[in-house]
């Protein structure tokens, strides 16, 4: 199908018309004054202002045009699900336009298109991969038409925005069920709401998962989903990989894992640094070494192989291609600060927040802490869910703990609840006073753990950039 | 049949993180039972929390605490408890609840005469009710050990709420966020959990929230409630164990700074919010561009 890709990318071109030449131009200059105003990279603003102008312009660079588009939705591990799709398709050749900021929004899609494009409205030729946020979903599907859909897992993430898990459901198997048949729906089989998605559907589907031969997790109070889809009674796991995934069974209805076509059959988790996986395909068995860390970097990577399974894309590159990923934003992301060491760990909802505390026990951290959890759009209002959230095992291990964003009150009063002593946090609302106070009781050769959720987390980076710690991050 | 119940470790005892020494609670008291019901089917929005609060704020004070989760098919005999705590969960999960809590009923009935204190939150609340009727029609029945019922709405309520709470005639502020689309109707048998200060309540119309009816408190507020409202939750260590030593029985204060600040922070923006009966109608998902 790589060919037949390469093949629709030449066709139609038709005429732009002046409103989306002006909403292009436009965009990319909000995109630009944002950006010389040291404001952050304009991920959203571009879209945002060049669909005030033309709000059709996603459509028109896309669907009109016929761009093949892959898509990744779902709970988590959707960016960096995206970063080995784009890899992986890069290794065998093909070129690719991808929004590795994370923003996955209405907006941020549509940004994506109109930074890649050209002012006449060409997006190089390739294919396009998004990540698009679970709720923004069925708005943006109908503008992008995917060649390739990709549902990562279904956890309960930001339950104030969308109200429901059954109601995020619900939209996104709207979305996968009006799929065309040559669509590629790529399935997390190990997520029993993902495993459901769908099934009436007929076409191209792919399913990934782990096949392991023991557990390398517990049902926590975390998980959301250990009851049967179809029927409501309790799933039955022969093993759990993360969460509420796993090889399951319904012991009333039958319902059970479906066969895997791409699976992890082993799988040796190396500090904060890497993940060694096994992982067999149906072009058969390769062995990947990704360098970052975590069982859920073994979910994305297979996810990332499916969907090239799916688009019927060879592997012949794969082990290179993924060797070369590294930690995507704030993905227990490791930055030098003159002498003492900063890792970024990105964590926005009880699942993964779990991971990412389980990833930084391994090497008895987080004990010199900076945490944050801010109230935005991006990353919700009501933080009830830190209470599911088991700092209760990371509270004995930190020495010293600053807490930070505009929600410090209520993440403070969690780890207070937690076994974490008051006298060992203070309480800094300003992200930047904040990282002052953390680096400055911190001893040197010392490391720094920083957790935080979206936004806290891409004001502290861009005050490390500002320093002269890090690169530029954005890309798009 | 009683079902033994799993107990749960409620972890090591975490000593008072606060300078201040807590005298005068060393006489030996019981330990706190407590039964969380549903903790695996009823789990959303952070409630499990409430336990959280009331099992630390009463080991702060010396006082011990056992934890039995009570699950489907579990039957125990709800006397045994002090506190019997009764979450949120989603439609699916609470409709699972339903059948099996119709087995659970005659026991809760048989603690709630003698005084066992109930603390129920959102399906809770509802189930503790006489039914809940669905948007489709479909209709639930619960305990009813409140007079109340509740029916699907049109919307859904998602916001921060606050209200104001008497309980033994000392009235106290309680902030929440609510998360419900039920509309709740009290009956004549029980009185409000509190009375609307910011927020939809039971009903976005009567300006009551929540449910009482001697030990038995039931509200919408999840965020979780207790943890940010140290008040309420001194208050019902104290119902519970004075009724289990049937003497009256005072808690020592605590250094509350952390969370008077977030409750505090709830209820400014609660406030902020006064007046917006609702945040979001389930079907709008997307987040469109126009937002005026």
């Amino acid at each position: 199908m790589g060919s037949q890709t390469r093949r629709r990318l030449t066709g139609a071109p038709t005429s732009l018309t002046f409103r989306t030449f002006v909403a292009l131009a436009a965009g990319k200059a909000a995109a630009r004054a944002t950006q010389l105003a040291g404001r952050g990279g304009g991920t959203a603003i571009t879209g945002m202002v060049a669909r005030r102008v033309d709000p059709q312009i996603l459509r028109k660079l896309v669907l009109d045009r016929g761009e093949p588009v892959v898509a990744i939705t779902g709970s988590n591990g959707k960016t960096t699900t995206a970063r080995f799709t784009a890899a992986l398709l890069r290794g065998e050749g093909i070129e690719v336009s991808h929004n590795s900021a994370g923003a996955n929004l209405v907006q941020g899609v549509t940004s994506l298109a109109v930074s890649y494009s050209s002012l006449r409205g060409r997006l190089p030729s390739g294919v396009l991969v998004v990540e698009v946020d679970e709720g923004a979903l069925p708005k943006v599907a109908p503008e992008l038409a995917p060649r390739a859909l990709l549902v990562t897992d279904l956890f309960r993430d930001q339950l104030d925005r969308f109200g429901e898990i059954y109601a995020v459901k619900d939209a996104i198997e709207s979305v996968a069920a009006a799929l065309p048949p040559d669509a590629a729906l790529v399935v997390n089989g190990d997520d029993p709401m993902v495993a459901i998605l769908a099934g009436e559907r007929e076409g191209t589907r792919v399913t990934f998962g782990l096949e392991l031969d023991r557990s390398t997790d517990e049902i926590t109070r975390a998980a959301d989903t250990i009851r049967c889809p179809r029927c409501q009674a309790d799933l039955t796991y022969r093993h759990v990989y993360l969460s509420h995934m796993g090889d399951y069974r319904c012991a009333a209805c039958g319902f059970k894992r479906p066969e895997l076509d791409v699976a992890v059959t082993s799988l040796e988790v190396v500090g904060l640094d890497r993940t060694r996986c096994e992982i067999r395909t149906p072009a058969g068995r390769i062995a990947v070494d990704i360098p970052q860390s975590g069982v859920h970097i073994a979910y994305d990577a297979a996810g990332a192989i499916a969907i090239l399974v799916g688009l019927g894309v060879p592997l012949d590159h794969a082990v290179e291609s993924l060797a070369d990923v590294g930690p995507a934003f704030g993905r227990l992301e490791k930055i030098d600060a003159d002498d003492r060491s900063i890792v970024l760990a990105f964590a926005k909802n009880p699942t993964s927040y779990n991971t990412t505390l389980r990833a930084l026990a391994t090497e008895g951290e987080p004990r010199q802490l900076l945490i944050a959890a801010s109230n935005t759009l991006v990353d919700g209002e009501d933080f009830g869910w830190l209470w599911d959230v088991d700092f209760e095992s990371m509270a004995p291990k930190v020495e010293r703990a600053v807490v930070s964003g505009l929600r410090a009150d209520e993440l403070a009063n969690r780890l207070k609840y937690a076994g974490l002593s008051p006298r060992k946090m203070t309480v800094i609302e300003d992200r930047r006073d904040a990282l002052d106070e953390a680096l400055n009781g911190l001893p040197s050769g010392r490391r720094l753990v920083v957790l935080s959720g979206y936004t806290p987390l891409i004001e502290l980076r861009n005050e490390m950039r500002r320093r002269g710690w890090t690169g530029r991050y954005w890309t798009v | 049949m009683t079902a033994p119940t799993a107990l749960e470790a409620t972890g090591p005892q975490t000593p008072a993180p606060h300078a201040r020494r807590v005298r005068a609670q060393r006489r030996d008291h019981r330990p706190l039972r407590i039964a969380h019901l549903y903790p695996s089917l009823l789990n959303v929005a952070g409630d499990g929390g409430n336990l959280i609060a009331i099992s630390r704020r009463a080991e702060w004070r010396g006082i011990r605490v056992e934890v039995a989760a009570v699950e489907k098919g579990e039957t125990p005999d709800f006397r045994k408890f002090d506190v019997v705590l009764f979450h949120g969960g989603q439609d699916v999960e609470m409709a699972v609840a339903a059948d099996d809590f119709a087995k659970k009923t005659p026991s809760l009935r048989e603690a709630v005469d003698e005084g066992v204190l109930v603390f129920a939150v959102c399906a809770g609340l509802q189930l503790l009710g006489h039914r809940y009727i669905s948007n489709a029609g479909e209709e639930m029945i619960g305990a009813g050990i409140l007079d109340l019922e509740t029916r699907g709405g049109p919307q859904r309520f998602m916001q921060h709420a606050a209200c104001r709470v008497t309980i033994d005639g000392v009235t106290d502020t309680v902030v929440g966020f609510e998360n419900h689309s039920g509309l709740t109707t009290l009956g004549p048998g029980c009185e409000a959990f509190g009375l609307v200060v910011a927020g939809a309540g039971n009903n976005g119309r009567d300006g009551l929230e929540g449910a009482r009816s001697g030990n038995v408190f039931a509200t919408y507020l999840h965020g979780p409630v207790l943890p940010k409202n140290p008040w309420l939750t001194d208050r019902l260590i104290e119902i519970a164990v004075s009724r289990a030593e049937g003497a009256p029985f005072t808690l020592a204060p605590l250094d509350d700074q952390l969370e008077l600040r977030a409750h505090e922070v709830g209820l400014a923006k609660a406030m902020a919010n006064r007046g917006r009966r609702t945040a979001l109608e389930p079907a709008k998902l997307v987040r469109g561009l126009k937002r005026k």
